[in-house]
Protein backbone atom coordinates (compact mmCIF):
# COMPACT_ATOMS: atom_id res chain seq x y z
CA UNK A 1 0.00 0.00 0.00
CA UNK A 2 2.77 2.09 1.00
CA UNK A 3 4.21 1.30 -2.38
CA UNK A 4 1.16 2.64 -4.15
CA UNK A 5 0.62 5.64 -2.44
CA UNK A 6 4.03 6.84 -3.29
CA UNK A 7 3.57 5.78 -6.50
CA UNK A 8 0.68 8.03 -7.16
CA UNK A 9 3.05 10.89 -6.74
CA UNK A 10 6.25 9.66 -7.96
CA UNK A 11 5.25 7.35 -10.71
CA UNK A 12 5.68 8.35 -14.40
CA UNK A 13 3.05 10.48 -16.02
CA UNK A 14 1.70 8.46 -18.93
CA UNK A 15 -0.95 9.75 -21.54
CA UNK A 16 -3.12 7.06 -23.60
CA UNK A 17 -1.45 4.35 -25.49
CA UNK A 18 2.15 5.00 -23.62
CA UNK A 19 3.94 1.85 -23.96
CA UNK A 20 4.51 0.25 -20.07
CA UNK A 21 5.76 -2.87 -20.68
CA UNK A 22 5.18 -6.56 -21.99
CA UNK A 23 3.05 -9.01 -20.93
CA UNK A 24 6.22 -11.34 -20.70
CA UNK A 25 7.36 -8.61 -17.84
CA UNK A 26 4.09 -7.82 -16.48
CA UNK A 27 0.81 -8.52 -15.29
CA UNK A 28 -1.46 -5.73 -17.16
CA UNK A 29 -3.43 -4.30 -14.40
CA UNK A 30 -6.01 -1.25 -13.78
CA UNK A 31 -5.82 1.04 -16.53
CA UNK A 32 -4.23 -0.61 -19.31
CA UNK A 33 -4.62 -2.39 -22.12
CA UNK A 34 -3.25 -5.12 -24.35
CA UNK A 35 -2.05 -5.28 -27.81
CA UNK A 36 -0.23 -7.35 -29.57
CA UNK A 37 1.86 -8.49 -26.47
CA UNK A 38 2.65 -5.03 -25.59
CA UNK A 39 0.86 -3.05 -22.62
CA UNK A 40 -0.32 0.10 -23.00
CA UNK A 41 -2.20 2.58 -20.92
CA UNK A 42 -5.31 4.13 -21.54
CA UNK A 43 -5.96 6.88 -19.59
CA UNK A 44 -4.10 9.99 -18.54
CA UNK A 45 -2.17 9.43 -14.83
CA UNK A 46 0.90 7.82 -13.56
CA UNK A 47 2.12 4.70 -14.09
CA UNK A 48 2.44 2.13 -11.17
CA UNK A 49 5.15 -0.61 -11.56
CA UNK A 50 4.62 -3.34 -8.17
CA UNK A 51 7.81 -5.08 -9.11
CA UNK A 52 7.01 -7.60 -5.90
CA UNK A 53 3.92 -8.68 -8.01
CA UNK A 54 4.96 -8.02 -11.04
CA UNK A 55 1.83 -5.68 -11.87
CA UNK A 56 1.58 -2.92 -14.05
CA UNK A 57 -1.54 -0.35 -13.71
CA UNK A 58 -2.01 3.37 -14.36
CA UNK A 59 -3.24 5.43 -11.81
CA UNK A 60 -5.92 7.83 -12.94
CA UNK A 61 -5.14 11.39 -13.08
CA UNK A 62 -8.36 12.46 -14.46
CA UNK A 63 -11.93 12.14 -12.66
CA UNK A 64 -14.77 11.29 -15.22
CA UNK A 65 -16.60 8.83 -17.92
CA UNK A 66 -19.05 7.65 -14.84
CA UNK A 67 -21.98 5.42 -15.70
CA UNK A 68 -24.17 3.86 -13.21
CA UNK A 69 -23.25 0.66 -12.50
CA UNK A 70 -24.54 -2.09 -9.81
CA UNK A 71 -24.17 -0.70 -6.46
CA UNK A 72 -23.53 3.04 -7.36
CA UNK A 73 -25.46 5.84 -5.12
CA UNK A 74 -27.20 7.81 -7.58
CA UNK A 75 -29.44 11.00 -7.14
CA UNK A 76 -32.02 12.17 -9.56
CA UNK A 77 -35.49 14.10 -10.36
CA UNK A 78 -38.53 11.72 -9.98
CA UNK A 79 -39.80 12.52 -13.67
CA UNK A 80 -43.05 10.19 -13.65
CA UNK A 81 -44.83 8.26 -11.28
CA UNK A 82 -47.10 5.15 -11.78
CA UNK A 83 -48.97 2.96 -9.59
CA UNK A 84 -46.38 0.44 -9.77
CA UNK A 85 -43.32 2.32 -10.91
CA UNK A 86 -41.26 5.42 -10.57
CA UNK A 87 -38.80 7.14 -13.35
CA UNK A 88 -36.20 9.16 -12.70
CA UNK A 89 -33.44 11.33 -14.50
CA UNK A 90 -29.97 10.66 -12.15
CA UNK A 91 -27.52 13.54 -12.94
CA UNK A 92 -25.03 12.77 -10.37
CA UNK A 93 -23.15 9.02 -9.84
CA UNK A 94 -21.01 8.34 -6.60
CA UNK A 95 -20.51 11.97 -6.15
CA UNK A 96 -20.00 13.40 -9.53
CA UNK A 97 -22.24 15.23 -10.89
CA UNK A 98 -22.94 14.44 -14.80
CA UNK A 99 -23.21 16.66 -17.87
CA UNK A 100 -26.12 14.56 -19.43
CA UNK A 101 -28.64 12.14 -17.55
CA UNK A 102 -29.47 8.76 -16.97
CA UNK A 103 -32.86 7.23 -16.60
CA UNK A 104 -33.44 4.48 -14.09
CA UNK A 105 -36.78 3.08 -12.40
CA UNK A 106 -37.62 2.62 -9.20
CA UNK A 107 -40.14 -0.56 -8.76
CA UNK A 108 -42.75 -0.63 -5.73
CA UNK A 109 -41.08 -3.94 -4.93
CA UNK A 110 -37.45 -2.28 -4.43
CA UNK A 111 -38.78 0.73 -2.20
CA UNK A 112 -38.99 -0.82 1.25
CA UNK A 113 -37.94 -4.17 3.15
CA UNK A 114 -42.01 -3.89 3.51
CA UNK A 115 -45.03 -3.94 1.86
CA UNK A 116 -45.92 -0.50 0.38
CA UNK A 117 -49.15 -0.37 -1.36
CA UNK A 118 -49.07 2.70 -3.98
CA UNK A 119 -45.86 4.53 -5.73
CA UNK A 120 -47.93 7.68 -4.82
CA UNK A 121 -46.76 7.27 -1.32
CA UNK A 122 -43.32 6.63 -2.26
CA UNK A 123 -42.43 10.55 -4.59
CA UNK A 124 -43.83 12.59 -6.86
CA UNK A 125 -42.74 13.99 -9.91
CA UNK A 126 -40.01 16.36 -8.84
CA UNK A 127 -38.52 15.12 -5.87
CA UNK A 128 -35.24 14.62 -5.24
CA UNK A 129 -34.17 11.11 -4.53
CA UNK A 130 -31.42 8.92 -4.00
CA UNK A 131 -31.06 5.30 -4.20
CA UNK A 132 -29.24 2.67 -5.31
CA UNK A 133 -28.47 0.84 -8.45
CA UNK A 134 -29.27 -3.07 -8.33
CA UNK A 135 -29.28 -3.74 -11.92
CA UNK A 136 -28.61 -2.77 -15.40
CA UNK A 137 -30.43 -5.60 -17.18
CA UNK A 138 -32.94 -4.55 -20.11
CA UNK A 139 -30.96 -1.25 -20.51
CA UNK A 140 -32.12 0.01 -17.70
CA UNK A 141 -31.04 1.28 -14.57
CA UNK A 142 -33.49 -0.18 -11.60
CA UNK A 143 -33.60 1.20 -9.02
CA UNK A 144 -33.48 0.39 -4.99
CA UNK A 145 -34.43 2.46 -1.82
CA UNK A 146 -34.50 -0.50 0.28
CA UNK A 147 -32.29 1.57 3.00
CA UNK A 148 -32.62 4.14 5.89
CA UNK A 149 -30.39 6.87 3.81
CA UNK A 150 -32.11 6.09 0.63
CA UNK A 151 -35.54 7.82 -0.86
CA UNK A 152 -36.55 11.20 -1.02
CA UNK A 153 -34.17 13.98 0.04
CA UNK A 154 -36.12 17.18 -1.14
CA UNK A 155 -40.27 16.83 -1.74
CA UNK A 156 -42.17 19.48 -2.87
CA UNK A 157 -45.53 20.47 -1.96
CA UNK A 158 -48.18 18.97 -4.97
CA UNK A 159 -50.49 22.02 -4.07
CA UNK A 160 -48.27 25.51 -3.69
CA UNK A 161 -44.75 24.20 -4.44
CA UNK A 162 -43.00 25.06 -1.33
CA UNK A 163 -40.62 22.61 0.11
CA UNK A 164 -42.05 19.80 2.46
CA UNK A 165 -40.75 19.51 5.59
CA UNK A 166 -40.25 16.10 7.27
CA UNK A 167 -42.03 16.24 11.25
CA UNK A 168 -42.91 12.71 12.74
CA UNK A 169 -42.86 10.53 9.67
CA UNK A 170 -44.97 13.51 8.12
CA UNK A 171 -44.59 15.58 5.21
CA UNK A 172 -45.94 18.86 5.94
CA UNK A 173 -45.80 21.71 3.37
CA UNK A 174 -45.05 24.77 6.00
CA UNK A 175 -46.99 27.03 3.66
CA UNK A 176 -50.33 25.97 3.20
CA UNK A 177 -50.49 23.12 5.74
CA UNK A 178 -51.09 20.68 3.10
CA UNK A 179 -49.70 17.10 4.45
CA UNK A 180 -48.38 14.27 2.20
CA UNK A 181 -46.70 10.79 2.32
CA UNK A 182 -43.01 10.07 1.09
CA UNK A 183 -40.34 7.34 1.42
CA UNK A 184 -37.94 10.06 2.82
CA UNK A 185 -34.11 9.15 3.59
CA UNK A 186 -32.80 9.87 6.77
CA UNK A 187 -31.05 13.38 6.09
CA UNK A 188 -34.23 14.85 4.72
CA UNK A 189 -34.12 18.23 3.64
CA UNK A 190 -30.31 18.53 5.33
CA UNK A 191 -28.45 18.83 1.98
CA UNK A 192 -28.20 21.65 -0.03
CA UNK A 193 -30.41 22.35 -3.03
CA UNK B 1 -9.17 41.35 -49.14
CA UNK B 2 -6.26 38.65 -49.94
CA UNK B 3 -4.76 39.54 -53.53
CA UNK B 4 -2.99 36.45 -54.87
CA UNK B 5 0.59 36.90 -54.01
CA UNK B 6 3.01 36.70 -57.46
CA UNK B 7 5.16 33.69 -55.73
CA UNK B 8 4.43 31.53 -52.65
CA UNK B 9 7.74 30.65 -51.71
CA UNK B 10 11.10 33.14 -52.39
CA UNK B 11 14.50 33.20 -53.77
CA UNK B 12 15.89 31.62 -49.90
CA UNK B 13 13.31 28.98 -50.22
CA UNK B 14 11.57 30.88 -47.50
CA UNK B 15 7.42 30.84 -47.22
CA UNK B 16 5.04 33.98 -47.47
CA UNK B 17 5.21 34.26 -43.35
CA UNK B 18 9.40 33.62 -43.25
CA UNK B 19 8.80 29.25 -42.48
CA UNK B 20 11.16 27.41 -43.47
CA UNK B 21 9.12 24.47 -45.53
CA UNK B 22 9.30 21.61 -42.89
CA UNK B 23 8.36 24.21 -40.07
CA UNK B 24 5.19 23.94 -38.33
CA UNK B 25 3.29 27.45 -37.52
CA UNK B 26 3.57 28.40 -33.64
CA UNK B 27 1.22 26.05 -31.22
CA UNK B 28 -0.24 26.77 -28.48
CA UNK B 29 -2.17 24.27 -26.70
CA UNK B 30 -4.61 24.21 -23.41
CA UNK B 31 -6.39 21.74 -21.84
CA UNK B 32 -9.92 22.12 -19.36
CA UNK B 33 -10.67 25.52 -20.77
CA UNK B 34 -14.28 24.76 -20.41
CA UNK B 35 -15.46 24.11 -17.14
CA UNK B 36 -19.16 23.49 -18.47
CA UNK B 37 -18.09 20.31 -20.48
CA UNK B 38 -16.63 17.47 -19.25
CA UNK B 39 -13.27 17.49 -21.07
CA UNK B 40 -11.72 20.47 -23.28
CA UNK B 41 -8.94 21.60 -25.27
CA UNK B 42 -7.74 25.08 -27.02
CA UNK B 43 -5.52 25.12 -29.92
CA UNK B 44 -3.60 27.90 -31.65
CA UNK B 45 -2.18 27.09 -34.36
CA UNK B 46 -0.88 29.87 -36.73
CA UNK B 47 -3.81 32.18 -36.93
CA UNK B 48 -6.11 28.76 -36.11
CA UNK B 49 -8.09 29.39 -33.20
CA UNK B 50 -10.16 25.95 -32.16
CA UNK B 51 -12.33 25.32 -28.84
CA UNK B 52 -12.96 21.58 -28.64
CA UNK B 53 -15.53 20.50 -25.96
CA UNK B 54 -16.55 16.75 -24.97
CA UNK B 55 -19.81 15.74 -22.94
CA UNK B 56 -20.18 12.04 -22.48
CA UNK B 57 -20.65 9.52 -22.25
CA UNK B 58 -24.58 10.30 -21.09
CA UNK B 59 -27.85 8.76 -21.83
CA UNK B 60 -28.16 8.79 -26.04
CA UNK B 61 -31.01 11.11 -27.12
CA UNK B 62 -33.13 10.11 -29.38
CA UNK B 63 -33.01 6.66 -27.90
CA UNK B 64 -33.18 4.65 -31.04
CA UNK B 65 -29.69 5.78 -31.94
CA UNK B 66 -28.11 3.62 -28.87
CA UNK B 67 -26.15 0.71 -29.84
CA UNK B 68 -26.71 -2.79 -27.70
CA UNK B 69 -22.86 -2.90 -27.69
CA UNK B 70 -21.03 0.47 -27.91
CA UNK B 71 -21.27 4.10 -27.07
CA UNK B 72 -22.24 6.01 -30.00
CA UNK B 73 -19.81 9.03 -31.03
CA UNK B 74 -20.93 12.52 -32.38
CA UNK B 75 -18.78 15.22 -33.92
CA UNK B 76 -20.12 18.29 -34.45
CA UNK B 77 -17.79 21.25 -36.33
CA UNK B 78 -18.57 24.43 -36.61
CA UNK B 79 -16.78 27.76 -38.07
CA UNK B 80 -18.39 30.69 -36.41
CA UNK B 81 -19.61 33.39 -38.43
CA UNK B 82 -16.25 35.56 -37.77
CA UNK B 83 -14.17 33.17 -38.16
CA UNK B 84 -13.37 33.62 -42.45
CA UNK B 85 -12.39 37.34 -43.77
CA UNK B 86 -16.21 37.22 -44.92
CA UNK B 87 -19.40 36.51 -42.81
CA UNK B 88 -19.48 33.09 -42.85
CA UNK B 89 -23.30 31.81 -42.60
CA UNK B 90 -24.03 30.53 -39.38
CA UNK B 91 -26.45 27.66 -40.84
CA UNK B 92 -24.06 24.52 -41.06
CA UNK B 93 -22.57 24.16 -44.58
CA UNK B 94 -21.93 21.15 -46.70
CA UNK B 95 -18.21 21.19 -45.88
CA UNK B 96 -19.11 21.57 -41.97
CA UNK B 97 -21.11 18.45 -41.94
CA UNK B 98 -18.42 16.54 -44.30
CA UNK B 99 -15.48 17.76 -41.70
CA UNK B 100 -17.93 16.70 -38.52
CA UNK B 101 -18.19 13.40 -40.13
CA UNK B 102 -14.07 13.29 -40.92
CA UNK B 103 -13.03 14.31 -37.77
CA UNK B 104 -15.01 11.64 -36.37
CA UNK B 105 -13.55 9.19 -38.32
CA UNK B 106 -10.33 10.21 -37.41
CA UNK B 107 -11.12 9.67 -33.85
CA UNK B 108 -13.13 6.69 -33.46
CA UNK B 109 -10.20 4.00 -33.85
CA UNK B 110 -8.45 5.89 -30.77
CA UNK B 111 -11.63 5.18 -28.37
CA UNK B 112 -12.71 2.45 -26.36
CA UNK B 113 -15.95 2.58 -27.62
CA UNK B 114 -17.16 -0.76 -26.24
CA UNK B 115 -16.59 0.10 -22.69
CA UNK B 116 -19.93 2.34 -22.44
CA UNK B 117 -22.44 0.47 -24.46
CA UNK B 118 -25.94 2.47 -24.81
CA UNK B 119 -24.52 5.89 -24.20
CA UNK B 120 -23.36 9.24 -26.51
CA UNK B 121 -20.49 10.50 -26.12
CA UNK B 122 -20.66 14.36 -28.21
CA UNK B 123 -17.67 16.54 -29.24
CA UNK B 124 -17.79 20.23 -30.37
CA UNK B 125 -15.85 21.69 -31.85
CA UNK B 126 -16.27 25.16 -32.99
CA UNK B 127 -13.45 27.05 -35.04
CA UNK B 128 -13.38 30.92 -33.63
CA UNK B 129 -10.79 31.56 -36.11
CA UNK B 130 -9.90 29.79 -39.41
CA UNK B 131 -6.48 29.91 -41.21
CA UNK B 132 -6.10 26.55 -43.40
CA UNK B 133 -5.66 23.68 -41.56
CA UNK B 134 -8.53 23.26 -39.40
CA UNK B 135 -9.37 20.43 -39.90
CA UNK B 136 -6.18 18.36 -38.31
CA UNK B 137 -5.94 21.46 -35.66
CA UNK B 138 -9.58 20.45 -34.49
CA UNK B 139 -8.29 16.73 -34.09
CA UNK B 140 -5.76 17.20 -32.34
CA UNK B 141 -7.70 19.60 -29.81
CA UNK B 142 -10.55 17.10 -29.84
CA UNK B 143 -8.22 13.88 -28.81
CA UNK B 144 -7.16 16.25 -25.46
CA UNK B 145 -10.84 16.86 -24.76
CA UNK B 146 -11.49 13.17 -25.13
CA UNK B 147 -8.41 12.23 -22.92
CA UNK B 148 -9.73 15.50 -20.50
CA UNK B 149 -13.07 13.87 -20.16
CA UNK B 150 -11.21 10.68 -19.08
CA UNK B 151 -12.70 8.81 -21.81
CA UNK B 152 -10.53 5.42 -21.90
CA UNK B 153 -8.59 5.58 -25.12
CA UNK B 154 -6.35 3.47 -27.40
CA UNK B 155 -3.86 6.58 -28.03
CA UNK B 156 -4.12 10.16 -28.46
CA UNK B 157 -4.53 11.20 -32.01
CA UNK B 158 -2.29 13.65 -33.28
CA UNK B 159 -3.32 15.72 -36.81
CA UNK B 160 -0.99 17.45 -39.47
CA UNK B 161 -1.09 18.12 -42.93
CA UNK B 162 1.25 18.51 -45.51
CA UNK B 163 1.11 19.70 -49.36
CA UNK B 164 2.94 21.11 -52.81
CA UNK B 165 3.44 24.80 -52.63
CA UNK B 166 5.40 26.03 -55.55
CA UNK B 167 6.66 22.83 -56.84
CA UNK B 168 8.25 22.51 -53.11
CA UNK B 169 6.63 19.96 -50.57
CA UNK B 170 5.55 21.80 -47.12
CA UNK B 171 4.28 21.35 -43.96
CA UNK B 172 1.68 22.49 -42.46
CA UNK B 173 -0.06 24.89 -44.80
CA UNK B 174 -1.62 27.99 -44.17
CA UNK B 175 -4.93 29.47 -46.19
CA UNK B 176 -3.42 31.02 -48.72
CA UNK B 177 -0.41 28.12 -49.20
CA UNK B 178 -3.80 25.99 -49.35
CA UNK B 179 -6.13 27.80 -51.67
CA UNK B 180 -3.16 28.84 -54.09
CA UNK B 181 -1.04 25.70 -53.37
CA UNK B 182 -1.79 22.84 -56.12
CA UNK B 183 -2.16 20.33 -53.14
CA UNK B 184 -3.04 19.23 -49.41
CA UNK B 185 -2.56 15.67 -47.83
CA UNK B 186 -3.53 15.95 -43.66
CA UNK B 187 -2.94 12.99 -41.82
CA UNK B 188 -3.62 12.11 -38.34
CA UNK B 189 -1.82 9.62 -36.46
CA UNK B 190 -2.29 7.68 -33.08
CA UNK B 191 1.83 8.36 -32.53
CA UNK B 192 2.50 5.39 -29.59
CA UNK B 193 0.97 2.98 -31.60
CA UNK B 194 2.12 4.28 -35.20
CA UNK B 195 -1.10 3.59 -37.12
CA UNK B 196 -2.73 6.44 -39.28
CA UNK B 197 -6.21 6.96 -38.81
CA UNK B 198 -6.54 10.01 -40.96
CA UNK B 199 -5.30 10.09 -45.09
CA UNK B 200 -6.85 12.03 -47.23
CA UNK B 201 -5.18 14.30 -50.49
CA UNK B 202 -6.56 17.29 -52.04
CA UNK B 203 -5.12 18.51 -55.51
CA UNK B 204 -2.67 16.40 -57.74
CA UNK B 205 0.43 14.63 -56.46
CA UNK B 206 2.73 12.42 -58.82
CA UNK B 207 3.62 9.07 -56.64
CA UNK B 208 6.70 10.39 -55.30
CA UNK B 209 5.87 13.59 -53.75
CA UNK B 210 2.37 11.83 -52.52
CA UNK B 211 5.02 9.82 -50.75
CA UNK B 212 7.50 12.47 -49.53
CA UNK B 213 4.31 14.69 -48.19
CA UNK B 214 2.63 12.42 -46.31
CA UNK B 215 5.66 11.50 -44.51
CA UNK B 216 6.67 14.95 -44.05
CA UNK B 217 2.71 15.31 -42.31
CA UNK B 218 3.89 12.42 -40.06
CA UNK B 219 6.62 14.34 -38.83
CA UNK B 220 4.55 17.49 -38.38
CA UNK B 221 2.51 15.18 -36.04
CA UNK B 222 5.31 13.83 -34.20
CA UNK B 223 6.26 17.41 -33.37
CA UNK B 224 3.21 18.36 -32.42
CA UNK B 225 2.68 14.77 -30.26
CA UNK B 226 5.00 16.10 -27.21
CA UNK B 227 2.55 19.87 -27.33
CA UNK B 228 0.15 17.44 -26.81
CA UNK B 229 1.53 15.76 -23.72
CA UNK B 230 2.65 19.09 -22.36
CA UNK B 231 -0.89 20.62 -22.81
CA UNK B 232 -1.94 17.26 -20.53
CA UNK B 233 0.75 17.83 -18.13
CA UNK B 234 0.04 21.03 -17.12
CA UNK B 235 -3.46 20.59 -16.45
CA UNK B 236 -3.03 17.54 -14.41
CA UNK B 237 0.80 17.35 -12.57
CA UNK B 238 1.24 19.50 -9.71
CA UNK B 239 -1.86 21.71 -10.15
CA UNK B 240 -4.16 19.17 -8.56
CA UNK B 241 -3.08 15.84 -7.80
CA UNK B 242 -7.05 14.26 -8.01
CA UNK B 243 -7.88 12.60 -4.66
CA UNK B 244 -9.92 9.01 -3.85
ZN1 LIG C 1 -48.08 23.75 -0.03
Amino acid sequence: MSLQSSGRKSGRFVLPGERLGVIEEFIPDAGTYVRDGVIHSRVVGRALLDLLNKRVSVYPLVHGAKVPKNGSVVLGQVSNVQTQNATMRIFQIDKKQLSGFFTGILHISDVRLRYVESMFDVCKPGDILRAKVISEKNRTYHLSTKDKNLGVVHAFCLRCGYMLELKRQEMRCPRCGKIEKRKAALDYGEGAM
Amino acid sequence: MSRKPEKLIDKKGLRLDGRKPDELRPIKIEVGVLPNTDGSAYIQQGKNKILAGVYGPRELHPKHLALPDRTVLRCRYRMAPFSVQERKSPAPSRRDIELSKVIREALEPSVFLEYYPRTGIDIHIEVLQADGGTRCASITAASLALADAGIPMQDLVTACAAGKVDNTIVLDLMDTEDKEGGADVPVALMPNLNAITLLQMDGILSLEEFEKAANLALEGCRKIYPMQKEALKAKYVSVKEVEE
